[in-house]
């Protein structure tokens, strides 16, 4: 008798350190893919601002052969101030609103760039300026690095999403407000910016 | 841990996931065309290896018959992290990859090589180097240009690892046991006021980086990646840096 009553009392306590494991688990794991895509955020903030800060020496230098493209040059400057002004920190990921904003600014300084990519072929001079074709590399790359780090968060952003909305850790996130987040969302074949072939 | 996320993603993924598969890796140089006789591919395997010795740098070629309409910067990123050149930490890998049928060919270095082998350097050794080499059709001219410019680009910036391949062991498993249950002493004490606190500040605490083995490499402690063969990655990891061209 007495024997059984210790069994069942073992027993419960054994299935609350369980359950006290398994609640852990899931919290942890909750924060750490919560760490994980602001994180990812810094990047995808990096590279952009990286894509800003060769913005203002291309003007410069695409000026000095093709002063008279003002429209262009405009339009790229402008969109870069613009994306300037629009700056998301990580908690306004859940903010759609914010987070579109965040998308178009960014989106208007990607067609700009493109544009003006676009009319420099008029230029031989200009595309055989060592400068330039520096500048031009450095913004391929930084394009690239962008889609990279793009990709990086929204994986990161769907793991943790995922993890917040299923069953049973979705209790554990409601009860300690975990959020789900936004993420890039681009229609098939936009993701990537799109890129202009210089040598044909 | 990684599986899983990975099963998740898989599950879950609205990125349509690509569809030409990274070959394993087997070597520093993997010719999926027949590009190169094996004479020639022995020669790189063994220029590669030597500078490996000396700088730590990981530099690894790829040739494929064809990307199967897959974005060439796409394949190229997934190749490198998947094989993870370079070491971890110090992410001091390259690759260079060569698309026959699209005729396109691209650096993918890694984020430790960025300040030596720029996007703009890079570019250039693919202008320079490999494209004019390539129009003639000498492939492997081009490729052995290629790395030994790629190469001079890095040379002096790295220092040889003296305790390269080797991973840091716990020296008993009673230790990651006895560590797992601090651990989760600290935790039921702290959780609360850690996390409030991380969230205002964007530190990462102790136990995070316990939990995730560094800030910029979630769940990938290296290792766990050998193949048979005589070379693997060390577990370096790519921003996306480098330069794409055609011939």
């Amino acid at each position: 008798m007495k024997k059984g009553l210790l069994i069942g009392l073992g027993a419960l306590v054994l299935l609350i350190i369980i359950f006290g494991l398994m609640l852990q688990g899931s919290y942890n794991e909750l924060v750490r893919l919560d760490q994980e895509t602001e994180t990812r955020w810094a990047q995808v903030q990096n590279v952009y601002q990286r894509r800003a800060d060769l913005v203002p020496n291309l003007v410069a230098t695409v000026k000095g052969y093709a002063a008279h493209e003002r429209e262009v040059l405009q339009e790229v400057t402008e969109s870069r101030s613009r994306v300037g002004s629009v700056q998301l920190s990580p908690d306004m990921l859940n903010n759609p609103a914010a987070f579109q904003r965040f998308q178009e600014a960014q989106g208007a300084l990607s067609t700009a760039l493109s544009r003006l990519l676009l009319v420099v072929e008029r230029y031989p001079e200009l595309k055989a300026n060592q400068n330039f074709l520096e500048l031009q590399s450095q913004l391929e790359g930084t394009e690239n690095r962008i889609a990279v780090e793009r990709k990086r968060f929204n994986e990161a952003a769907q793991a943790y999403n995922t993890r917040v909305r299923q069953f049973p850790t979705n209790l554990i996130a409601g009860f300690f407000g975990f959020h789900p987040r936004l993420y890039f969302q681009a229609a098939p074949g936009t993701e990537r910016a799109p890129t202009v072939d210089f040598s044909s | 841990m990684r599986t899983l996320v990975t099963l998740i993603l898989l599950f879950t993924s609205s990125v349509p996931l690509a569809a030409l598969e990274v070959p394993s890796l087997r070597s520093r140089v993997t010719d999926q065309a027949d590009l190169l006789s094996p004479e020639q591919e022995a020669q790189l395997e063994s220029k590669l290896a030597e500078f490996e010795q000396q700088e730590s740098t990981q530099i690894a070629v790829l040739i494929i018959p064809s990307l199967e309409g897959e974005v060439l910067e796409d394949f190229s990123h997934r190749a490198a992290s998947q094989w993870q050149l370079g070491q971890k930490g110090r992410d001091n890998g390259a690759l260079l990859l060569v698309a026959l049928q699209e005729r396109r060919v691209r650096i993918e270095v890694g984020y430790g090589l960025e300040p030596k082998l720029t996007d703009a350097l890079s570019r250039r050794i693919i202008d320079q180097e490999i494209v004019p080499r390539f129009q003639q059709g000498n492939f492997f001219e081009g490729i052995d240009a290629g790395i030994t410019a790629m190469m001079g680009a890095v040379r002096g910036t790295y220092a040889p690892l003296s305790t390269r391949d080797k991973a840091p062991q716990f020296p008993s498993p009673l230790i990651p046991l006895f560590l797992f249950l601090l651990w989760s002493l600290f935790w039921s004490r702290r959780s609360r006021r850690s996390r409030s606190l991380r969230r205002r500040s964007g530190h990462l605490h102790a136990e995070d980086v316990w939990m995730m083995g560094g800030p910029r490499y979630p769940g990938s402690f290296g290792g766990g990646f050998r193949s048979g063969g005589g070379f693997s990655g060390g577990g370096g990891s790519f921003g996306g840096g480098g330069a794409s061209g055609r011939w």
